[in-house]
């Protein structure tokens, strides 16, 4: 009985021109999008793979030279781009994709292509989350708004009443019908990250999460539609209350959002941040003054380690192990400010997420960016990756002014230029989202499978009406 | 109503000619309906009834013939035909989120009237006899005979010269058509052109002056009341409509 | 006029029309607070970061301000802030100014090593855009027109009032219906923006201008509701066909637009330059110190003849260094700026036909807080890196002490002039758009005929 209920509206909606075509219509948008995506991607990730290769390259062939010049000639460092990431671009077009690295100051990373982009960028862009996310609700929308309206608007409710058919029955058959449309609109891009994981460019298992948030996240909108087309006396009440939820939820709440996270967490600028770090850096110690308690401490220290008592007798170069420290200090200074802003912005994000209970979206591009990698954890994890390389690749240079330049001397001092290749280069870990951001995966999820459930409550409170009403 | 009109007809066709595509609704119509007459136009589905009702709305231009309304081509000055009549549609379909009176106000508005509307909408509805607790409530639950009432009503407050209507009594029930036919009485005591379409044999036979029989285009045959109130034939009538195309 | 008031009433009685229009007047209040809140709080932060800096720039003063002091110190140490205030308009559209950044601090090094530099932005978010005047106008407008005309024909005929309708006399019922409803959106549009406009002290031309836009482009969705409502039969059609066109034009046209730009035109010149840039200068420590002061010297001549100096270093090679560097990279700068230019042109190019992106872009250019704006800030910034430098030369070249007294002396940003201005050539688009859309789609209704069967 449900079965034949599904059926029936399949053919209906099968006799539907207009929802046909917009129906593939939005299956070619689906592969469009990932075809002109996976081109982006590609094409980003070459040339970013090819700046770090030239840098890199670059490094090696500088001259002999001081190894404090090449601590501010420094490294830059290219964001790669998640595998996954043509699927979903998330915040990648608004962070900056490259670091400058250098001895005690950390850099931006700039040329985030949204500062590079008219305003035209701002409309989104064209990736199978946008299609999924923003534009196949509106054709679930469309595809079951009269789903049971049009029965009581025809009468026909009553006559299917007549044959035994009861209201559980009737929503479940509705249901049924529209929920497999709803898989079978998200079937394309399914497809294309199954294939995407069975050439290898990706891991099975945030694949299989991916098509399991999306699927939820379909099957939401369909559910949400027969529900309301249940509660709607007629179907264009029910399209006008689905477009503004889907107006509500889809388009404006993410939006809105945001001004109100900002005003009530205040992130400071970068600038604010540099005179505050300036300012504690100087209230430790200045290692130029002879009188300073903390550098005369460390001397004490050093001069005890090499078992010697002045600062001649060392066999390294101590003002070498000055800029070490001094390193050590800043990038402390620069760490704990690092974590206080990302404290802030974590804070302004949860408050978004928090209204992923009134609209879905916010779960759904939660998950979707941090299982393609492409969310700010994601992000914050390359410039982590990147400051404890800036760390390391400065302390080496630094060590080497220690231990080298004591043994070559003279009035110009330079380090052969051999020894630049033995300076670590970046190599960026993989960036795996189930391990590092497990909690907020599961989290959208639940706030996902909970509004399916919610609406589940929904539609048998709505079977139960229309029974009402049929008798 | 000038004297004189009550000798010029206020609906004239002449040679009424239409055709859809290669499909030739109508082949040559005339008809006339003085002021003060009612003219009942019978004709099962497809005759043409509907087409002819559309010339003189201005709603098509004919192929070949003469459309008057009051003298004026409905075709040619639309609008100044339409000032000169009233159309009461077949299930007259009003604005539910207003009242009875709020309807007639607006579409009076619609008419061009400007001041003083409110003068002419409670004679109206009460020459219509709609009861008067029903003028301030929503249309939306009106039965059809009610809403057709607020249609008349209009029509009356209106003042023109001619009215149209379109199945008037499809629909209604025997009290409703005995009352609308009083209705219509009231109006051709105003001296107004009553042309209306129908298939209802019965309620054209109870109120007609005239009737006009409709097939395939043509108008096979007309009667006329005798002027002393003497009524048809309903017996001869019938088998007249039951069997077009048979002369007789 | 009987018949205008006749119409108003029906719209104050239809739900569907009046909780549109307020729904439209809440969004578009609610927008403009979020855009003065959103503006309230760049000034909050400009002041904020200018204290600090303030603070900065005194404990340098105080370090390096000494009797003797080197003026190759004071400059390296010396940050001086630029920022671009929100423009008075910037509250109704915020364009990228949530992304770009507003405060600057710039030195006399390298400008080119500096002028990129990101600001702290929450890319979480940015990513969905601002919540503002001008996305209520360009997204969330266009429904309520819909919502209000999609069943301006098809609602009489489903109602079985289209034949009665057209049997009254008088002309021009649709255009009156249009009209109005066009009136009234534009009223619970307009109103707040004219009221944020009288709480900001902002320009009222520059609201006029928006408004205008917004009327145009307003009218180019009425003239689709038009067009799409006399071609269908049934209100349902008609409200999923408007759907469908506004999907297409906000939604699917710009994205592909925006990623076919994109692709067209690569933006690689910034990575490239800052490359060049950073090669450029320390090539300098490893070359002949003539052969910098000799590139020095092609723009700077007056200095000739000074660049002597006894010992390794000198800060006056490192400032001429530093803007060698930004010489040689003179080409990769320009073709940068015209990398971004050639984007934000095509972008123009697509409103001629996306209605959207015209009235986008004509609001943030009136608005002043476009890529336009954010390049002339970056311009006003170089100039003023320019004169910091040459304020400096004299003090390095003439090896004169610099003290306490000369840090006072050290020229201020002085802020952009607005540039806000009315791009006449999308206006026009948006206008031809609007004026063939109504026209065509007038066309179309004054032919709707009673004469099918209601």
């Amino acid at each position: 009985m449900v079965i034949r209920i599904a059926q029936e509206e399949w053919r209906t909606l099968l006799r539907n021109r207009a929802g046909v075509i917009a129906t593939m219509l939005l299956v070619a948008l689906v592969l469009v999008a990932a075809f002109v995506s996976l081109e982006r991607r590609t094409r980003i990730e070459a040339d970013r793979a090819g700046y770090q290769a030239s840098v890199d390259a670059d490094f090696d062939k500088q001259p002999a030279r001081h190894p404090h010049r090449m601590v501010h000639y420094g490294q830059f460092v290219f964001r790669p781009l998640a595998p996954l990431a043509f699927f979903d671009t998330g915040v990648d077009s608004y962070t900056g994709n490259t670091i400058f690295l250098e001895g005690h100051r950390q850099n931006s990373a700039n040329f985030a292509e949204a500062r590079q982009s008219s305003l035209l960028l701002r409309f989104g862009q064209l990736t199978p989350a946008f299609v999924l996310q923003t534009l196949a609700p509106l054709l679930l929308i469309f595809l079951a708004f009269t789903s049971v309206a049009r029965e009581r608007e025809r009468g026909t409710l009553r006559l299917l009443r007549a044959q035994g058919v009861d209201g559980p029955r009737l929503v479940a058959g509705k249901l049924m019908g529209h929920g497999a449309i709803a898989l079978a609109i998200g079937l394309p891009a399914f497809l294309v990250l199954i294939g995407f994981a069975a050439m290898g460019m990706a891991d099975w298992a945030p694949i299989a999460l991916l098509i399991l948030g999306y699927a939820v996240w379909l099957l939401i909108w369909a559910m949400l539609a027969v529900v309301i087309s249940c509660f709607a006396s007629r179907s264009r009440d029910a399209l006008a209350a689905l477009v503004a939820l889907w107006m509500v939820g889809v388009i404006l709440l993410p939006r809105a959002l945001p001004e109100v996270a900002a005003v009530e967490t205040i992130l400071p600028t970068r600038i604010e941040t540099e005179v505050a770090l300036h300012r504690d850096l100087a209230r430790i110690g200045d290692s130029h003054d002879p009188e300073d308690p903390y550098f005369n401490a460390f001397k004490q220290r050093t001069l005890a380690r090499y078992g010697v008592s002045r600062v001649e007798d060392l066999p390294v170069q101590y003002a070498g192990l000055v800029g070490m420290e001094g390193e050590r200090l800043s990038t402390d200074l620069y760490a704990r400010a690092t974590n206080e802003v990302s404290a802030r912005e974590a804070s302004q994000n949860a408050r978004v997420h928090g209204f992923a209970v009134l609209s879905p979206l916010i779960a759904i591009r939660q998950l979707s960016m941090a299982l393609t990698a492409s969310d700010v954890t994601a992000h914050q994890d390359f410039l982590d990756q990147a400051e404890a390389f800036r760390y390391r690749f400065v302390q080496t240079l630094n060590r080497m002014q220690a231990v080298l330049i004591p043994h070559i001397g003279g009035e110009d001092p330079r380090v052969s230029a051999e020894n630049w290749k033995r300076v670590p280069r970046f190599a960026y870990q993989p960036y795996d989202p189930l391990r590092s951001n497990a909690a907020s995966i599961g989290g959208n999820l639940m706030v996902l499978l909970g509004w399916l459930v919610g609406l589940s409550v929904l539609a048998t409170l709505a079977a139960r009406r229309i029974g009402g009403i049929v008798r | 109503m000038p004297h004189s009109s009550a000798i010029a007809p206020a609906i004239e066709i002449r040679g009424l000619h239409h055709r859809y595509g290669a499909r030739e609704v109508l082949r040559g119509i005339d008809l006339q309906v003085a002021p003060g007459q009612i003219y009942a136009l019978l004709g099962g589905n497809g005759a043409g009834k509907s087409t002819t009702l559309n010339a003189l709305l201005g709603f098509l231009a004919p192929a070949s013939g003469t459309v008057r309304v009051c003298g004026i081509d409905p075709a040619a000055a639309p609008a100044e035909a339409r000032a000169r009549l009233a159309y009461v549609p077949e299930s007259v379909a009003l604005y539910d989120h207003l009242s009875a009176r709020e309807n007639i106000d607006y579409f009076l508005a619609l008419a061009g009237a400007e001041r003083g509307r409110s003068s002419v909408i409670d004679p109206a509805l009460e020459a219509v006899g709609l009861p008067g607790h029903a003028w301030d409530k929503r249309v939306g639950g009106f039965s059809k005979g009610m809403r057709q009432k607020v249609a008349i009503a209009l029509a009356l407050a209106r003042h023109v010269p001619v009215l149209l209507l379109d199945e008037p009594t499809s629909g209604l029930d025997p009290k409703a058509t005995l009352e609308f036919n009083a209705l219509l009485a009231t109006a051709r005591a105003r001296d107004v052109a009553i042309l209306m379409v129908t298939h209802d044999l019965l309620s054209a036979v109870d109120i007609a002056d005239r009737i006009g029989f409709l097939a395939e285009g043509r108008i096979e045959e007309e009667r006329t009341a005798g002027p002393t109130g003497e009524r048809f034939d309903l017996n001869a009538l019938h088998a007249r409509y039951a069997n077009p195309g048979v002369a007789a | 006029m009987s018949r205008w008031f006749a119409e108003l009433r029906l719209i104050r009685r239809s739900y569907l029309s009046l909780w549109s229009l307020a729904l439209l007047f809440a969004l578009s209040a609610l927008a403009v607070v979020s855009g003065l809140q959103h503006v309230a709080r760049q000034h909050a932060t400009i002041e904020r970061v200018a204290k600090a800096q303030a603070q900065d720039f005194a404990a340098v003063a105080a370090t390096h301000g000494k009797p003797d002091g080197d003026a190759g110190d004071a400059a390296y140490y010396s940050f001086l802030l630029t920022r671009d205030a929100p423009p008075p308009l910037a509250f109704a559209a915020i364009g990228q100014r949530d992304i770009q950044p507003y405060v600057l601090r710039v030195r006399a090094l390298g400008l080119q090593q500096q002028l990129y530099d990101a600001e702290a932005i929450n890319a979480e978010l940015a990513l969905p855009g601002v919540f503002d005047w001008a996305f209520v106008l360009v997204y969330l407008a266009p429904l309520i027109v819909i919502a209000l005309a999609h069943d301006l024909v098809t609602g009489e005929r489903e109602g079985g009032r289209l034949r009665l309708l057209l049997s009254m006399p008088g002309h021009g019922l649709w255009w009156r219906r249009i009209g109005l409803r066009y009136a009234l959106v534009m009223m619970a549009l307009g109103l707040p923006l004219v009221a944020g406009t009288v709480l900001s002290t902002a320009p009222l031309a520059g609201t006029g201008a928006m408004l205008l836009a917004a009327a145009l482009y307003l009218g180019f969705w009425f003239g689709v509701a038009l067009l799409v409502g006399s071609a269908v039969q049934a209100s349902a059609t008609a409200a999923a066909g408007l759907i469908g066109c506004w999907i297409l034009l906000t939604l699917v046209l710009p994205t592909l637009a925006n990623a076919a730009i994109t692709r067209a035109i690569p933006a690689a010149k910034g990575v490239d330059l800052t490359l060049a840039q950073r090669e450029a200068v320390h090539r300098g420590w490893d070359i002949a110190k003539g052969d910098t002061f000799e590139r020095f010297f092609l723009n700077h001549p007056e200095w000739r003849g000074r660049e002597a100096f006894e010992g390794r270093f000198h800060w006056k090679w490192y400032y001429a260094i530093h803007q060698v560097g930004d010489e040689t990279v003179a080409t990769d700068v320009a073709a940068y700026r015209t990398s971004l230019l050639a984007r934000e042109q095509w972008s123009a190019r697509a409103g001629y036909l996306l209605p959207g992106v015209a009235a986008q872009s004509v609001l943030h250019r009136i608005a002043d807080t476009d890529q336009a704006a954010q390049l002339h800030y970056q311009d006003s910034v170089a100039t003023f890196h320019t004169t910091l430098r040459r304020f400096f030369y004299p003090y390095l070249f003439a090896d004169r002490p610099f003290t306490r007294a000369d840090f006072e002396r050290i020229p201020a940003y002085v802020p952009r002039a607005p540039t806000g201005s009315l791009p006449l050539a999308p206006l026009l688009a948006l206008l031809a758009t609007a004026a063939l859309l109504l026209a065509i789609g007038g066309y179309r209704i004054a032919r709707v005929s009673g004469a099918g069967r209601a």
